[in-house]
């Protein structure tokens, strides 16, 4: 073999490991590891007291609650507001008692009681007037830390 | 409003299966407040109870003070 043979079986094979190469992609880079997905804090939960529900009664049992509910009262009855409220924590709970007659409105009564629930609860406020109430429509506006949250309507036949 | 019902002598009072907090007014004792609070005022010694930590005498209190009412037992 010549040594031209030999260079140019030399440029044959170097060609050859060039081709080889050439068919070998690089491996693609590594895909970048996602960014961690952060979960947005959930929102605290609703601290603090809230209503539930008011039913109105003439009477209350040792659980607070009326007995008896009704929208109706005799001019003799004492008027009881049983509040339903969920969660704990310390909350002013207002009762605002109005008497309405010929589209005028005329407090009867405000009570206000600081509770501190440690879970459900049930509050009652009640009105009661010595000489009878007068016959016509009323309203309790319930508060809970000096927001109104429900109102009831009653009469008084 | 002279056409409205008076609704001066409307009585009024509330109570809860929570403990409620009351705060003393000038002229109370504990008998007022469980008069007050639950209708006897010979409960007075339930709220004394009930405040250990900041009375020590059930003669003793204060105008301000914030007294834990329990719901009567």
């Amino acid at each position: 073999m010549t040594q031209r043979t030999h260079h140019l079986a030399l440029m044959v094979a170097a060609a050859i490991a060039l081709a080889a190469c050439g068919k070998k992609e690089a491996p693609p880079p590594p895909a970048p590891a996602p960014a961690p997905v952060v979960a947005p804090a959930a929102p605290p939960a609703p601290a603090g007291v809230t209503l539930t529900s008011v039913t109105l009664g003439k009477a209350v049992g040792a659980d607070k609650k009326v007995s008896a509910a009704t929208e109706t009262f005799a001019k003799g009855d004492t008027i009881h507001a049983s509040i339903d409220t969920t969660g704990a924590g310390s909350a002013t709970v207002v009762a605002k008692w109005t008497y309405s007659k010929d589209g005028k409105t005329a407090p009867v009564k405000e009570e206000s009681a600081t509770i501190t629930p440690t879970g459900p609860a049930t509050t009652e406020f009640h009105i009661s007037k010595p000489d009878g109430w007068p016959t016509g429509d009323y309203q309790v506006e319930i508060l809970v830390n000096g927001s109104s949250a429900a109102t009831k309507s009653f009469k008084v036949q | 409003m002279s056409d409205m019902p008076d609704f001066s002598n409307v009585q009024s009072g509330s109570s809860s299966t929570a403990d409620k907090i009351y705060e003393v007014k000038s002229g109370d004792s504990l008998s007022k407040i469980a008069k007050h609070e639950y209708g006897d005022a010979n409960k007075w010694q339930q709220i004394f109870e009930a405040n250990q930590d900041i009375l020590k005498d059930p003669n003793k209190i204060f105008p301000g003070q914030k007294l834990k009412i329990p719901p009567l037992a």
